[in-house]
């Protein structure tokens, strides 16, 4: 009897240690590995959880609708993009697949926060049903129309169009083409990856191309800042500029544009005029004017994807190099955004405004809950030179290469530029550039449009520009 | 007369935890619903005339056990309303039907030392229920041992495991010297076979835990309880060596995420719904244990722990442990050999069985698929369980 009862003392003690081993491994399990694997995307609970709040809606400045969220069931919940792949790039996309980018991205908690609580007032208000929760919404600063112009103007191009207000930096229209269709990832997912005029990037923001004449402007900027004398000097074009034995710049299509003023210079795009300014200027004065604007710097965007800018910098002996760069060649490369930029610093007398995309954050039902201020980046040029640039792109558009992008009864602002780049180790059709504003004295919009590929800036891209502004300006 | 009220101390606070959590379980829906407030009043019921029945005929026994199981048996029924309506009331069917047998067996069962007897009946039998799956057996849930009969499914192996310890026990009681330990060893390792046959590795490990418990309590000699744990791990590895089904599943155990889509897709779940209750769980209904899947049996615990939390996890736990230290308890009180070794084999199945499924669902053992005495839905789950708790509780009343 003794024995059997410390036998069976004996084996309760191990199955205890077995049974302490379990609480043991269960207490590691929660505090060890449990927070580590809550969030692995096979969790679903994740999904459950985001889709207790439908998301709110995005709407262009004017109160159009570009999204529209519909519950399916407990999991998921189907976001329509309503323009389709006219916003794609700027709104992004949320898929339980393929993550969240975009503005969806930035603006993702305020999408999905709600005021609409449970409660036992609401609950009884309701008849015991609880209140479909709505997340916020947002009220960008993009104009259906205007982006939709854009789009339709690129047509089956390359490229990007930026149109910005000059005065708040809000973002009026942002495309980019080739654009992919949001609405149905799940078929398009992969042929959107594999195509090499790669859809999902956002040209506008995040292309990179050497900005070719457009760049004079900078160019002209830092003259003007550095050379109080410059603007009543006179300059004689004879077509080439020599540097050394066997290089020489010349201008495009071996013009030769005999004596000239500086604003003459600018307005017919001297080649000749702009890499003696370069070479005169050095690359140090020139880079930091072109810092001042953000180049080699990232400019604060509201949550958009910006890929920096750059300007090179040069020794002096690379004489070549230094005058190509202050014609928006050599190793210079500006995104779409950048130069819009640039244009509507000048256009603003000289003050650079934030980018951004979303005016206001609203409720559901459409009470105000944050605005979003317009907020300054700095008095990046003077607004003397700012006076004289705006000037001298008027007369671009007036009489020099830009005529294609007057507007009936609206004065317009702009430089061209025809960018030589290479593909494939060979000299490829030049990038159609323009940026430029409207109107000159109460400047409303600032646009940058390149067309890759396009040929002339004077051709392709001024003529999208000016519809952009047209429609803008609602002329 | 002391330990009779705080046995009814005890049971009140068992009425009271059926009362809130089917109370929970009926305001979180709308409209309130009344069904679960009949469950509660049901089962109350159910276990008050029950305990009542115990106590006036047969107070001499311990009735702490049946009391420990219907807290159990409370907390499976609340987890299975929470999960499946449906299926919760063919448990609580089955909880009565369990419940009668167990009182059945404590009334009308003669004198167990006469089924000391039946040594041969009882070895052919165990051979037959756990040879039956490996020849006409059935694959569900990736093990083959389910037998279908028209619309019913179950395991034989579930109610081999009764016969097995009983063909241990009357084997094991007139143990002198080692050779009467080579006939038992042979069959438990012929069951051991067949069990890693039929995939159904939980099960095997369960029939090991019972008889190197029983073993010892038989021969008090460690030095065979160590032999016995040598050539399980001999057979391990053998059966590993030789056998795909073992491969995967130490592999999944290993590092399930890899598979987290495929094979491993029922543990990884598991441990998501673990992880995401935390200490104090989500709150009955409000978790999502629907994604964990067969979560009315295998998984009960990962849903329990996700719902009520971690802390009831070991307090259910913990419970398992009161119930199997009174079951162990009643050996002491037996007769002769026979009951004792009997006891202990069925204490030592239950407590296995829980050992392997919780350890089963947090992942720290190779998942194998069984229930969760009392708390898991199953018919003969049920019925087995508490037929061998009545035998315990036969047992511990002789012994008065």
């Amino acid at each position: 009897m003794n024995d059997i009862s410390n036998n069976i003392k004996k084996v309760l003690m191990v199955f205890l240690i077995f049974f302490i081993g379990i609480i043991s491994y269960i207490t590691y399990f929660e505090i060890i590995v449990g927070p580590k694997i809550v969030n692995n995307a096979y969790n679903r609970r994740l999904w459950v959880k985001r889709n207790e709040v439908l998301r709110g809606t995005i709407y262009d400045r004017n109160g159009n609708p570009l999204t529209k969220s519909e519950r399916i069931d407990q999991e998921t919940q189907k976001r329509e993009y309503t323009g389709g792949e006219i916003f794609a790039h700027v709104l992004g996309y949320v898929d339980i697949k393929y993550g969240i980018t975009g503005l969806e991205r930035k603006y993702d908690e305020q999408l999905m926060a709600t005021n609409i609580q449970d409660n036992i007032k609401n609950l009884i208000k309701n008849k015991g049903k609880n209140e479909e929760k709505v997340g916020n919404s947002l009220k960008t600063t993009l104009d259906l129309d205007v982006q939709r112009k854009a789009y339709d103007l690129l047509g089956d191009n390359r490229g990007a169009v930026v149109a910005l207000d000059p005065k708040t930096g809000e973002i009026l229209a942002m495309v980019s083409k080739p654009s992919f269709n949001p609405n149905n990832l799940q078929e398009i997912w992969k042929s959107i990856n594999e195509n090499k005029e790669r859809p999902l990037i956002n040209r506008a923001s995040a292309g990179l191309y050497p900005p070719g004449s457009t760049f004079k402007t900078v160019t002209a900027i830092s003259a003007l800042e550095n050379m109080p004398s410059v603007k009543n000097r006179s300059f004689d074009d004879n077509g080439s500029l020599y540097i050394s034995n066997d290089y020489s710049l010349h201008n495009f299509a071996g013009e030769v544009l005999g004596n000239l003023s500086f604003q003459q210079a600018y307005t017919h795009s001297s080649n000749v005029v702009f890499g003696t300014l370069g070479l005169e200027l050095g690359n140090d004065k020139l880079k930091a004017t072109a810092e001042k604007f953000f180049f080699n710097k990232e400019i604060p965007a509201d949550g958009i994807p910006v890929e920096p800018s750059k300007f090179p910098v040069l020794k002096k002996y690379e004489k070549g190099s230094i005058a190509q760069s202050a014609i928006g060649q050599s190793a210079d490369l500006a995104s779409p955004l950048q130069m819009a930029e640039v244009t509507s610093t000048i256009a603003n007398d000289g003050v650079m405004m934030k980018p951004h995309l979303v005016n206001e954050i609203l409720t559901s039902k459409g009470q105000s809950i944050k605005s979003i201020e317009p907020e300054s980046l700095g008095q990046i040029i003077s607004a003397d030179t700012a006076k004289t640039m705006k000037d001298f792109m008027r007369s671009v558009v007036n009489e020099g290469t830009g005529v294609n992008a007057s507007i009936e009864g609206v004065e317009v602002c702009g430089k061209t530029g025809t960018a030589d780049h290479q593909a494939e180790g060979k000299d490829a059709p030049p990038h159609s550039w323009f940026i430029g504003f409207a109107p000159y004295d109460n400047p409303q919009v600032a646009v940058a449009v390149i067309v890759e590929d396009g040929g002339q800036g004077g051709k392709a891209a001024a003529i999208i520009a000016s519809e952009v502004m047209r429609v803008a300006l609602k002329k | 007369m002391d330990a009779s009220r705080d046995e009814k101390k005890l049971l009140r606070y068992t009425y009271l935890l059926c009362l809130v959590c089917f109370f929970n379980l009926a305001i979180i829906k709308q409209p309130f619903d009344k069904g679960a407030m009949v469950m509660s009043v049901v089962t109350c019921l159910l276990v008050g005339y029950s305990y009542f029945i115990i106590r006036k005929f047969f107070s001499d026994g311990d009735k702490y056990i049946f009391i420990f199981s219907s807290i159990l048996s409370v907390i499976g029924m609340v987890m299975l309303y929470r999960i499946n309506m449906a299926v919760s009331i063919k448990q609580i069917i089955w909880f009565a039907i369990g419940v009668t047998g167990f009182i059945l067996i404590v009334v009308l069962l003669p004198d167990l030392k006469s089924f000391s007897k039946h040594k041969y009946f009882y070895l052919i039998v165990t051979i037959v229920f756990m040879g039956m799956a490996t020849l006409i057996g059935t694959e569900i849930n990736g093990s083959k041992n389910w037998i279908v009969i028209g619309n019913y499914n179950f395991q034989p192996s579930e109610f081999g495991k009764l016969f097995f310890v009983a063909y241990l026990a009357s084997e094991l009681k007139d143990y002198k010297n080692f050779k009467d330990l080579i006939r038992p060893a042979l069959i438990v390792m012929l069951c051991l076979g067949f069990m890693v046959l039929q995939k159904d590795l939980g099960s095997a490990l369960i029939f090991f835990g019972i008889s190197i418990t029983m073993l010892y309590i038989a021969t008090s000699k460690f030095r065979y309880v160590a032999i016995c744990i040598g050539l399980f791990a001999a057979g391990a590895t053998i059966s590993y060596k030789l056998f795909d089904h073992v491969k995967i599943r130490v592999l999944i155990w290993s590092n399930p995420w890899p598979y987290a889509n495929g094979k491993s897709y029922q543990v990884v779940q598991s441990m998501f719904s673990i992880a995401s209750g935390g200490l104090t769980g989500s709150g009955l209904g409000l978790g999502h244990p629907e994604y964990v899947p067969v979560n009315t049996t295998d998984f009960i615990f990962a849903a329990l722990c996700e719902e009520l939390g971690i802390l009831i996890g070991f307090g259910i736990i913990i419970l398992y442990f009161l119930l199997f230290y009174r079951c162990m308890r009643a050996a002491v009180y037996g007769e002769d050999e026979f009951s004792r070794l009997l006891v202990v084999g069925y204490s030592a199945m239950i407590a296995a069985q829980v050992l392997v499924i919780v350890g089963g669902v947090m992942n720290a053992i190779p998942l194998t698929g069984i229930t969760l005495p009392l708390v898991s839905y199953g018919g003969s789950s049920m019925l087995i369980t508490f037929f061998s708790l009545g035998i315990i509780q036969k047992i511990s009343e002789e012994g008065r």
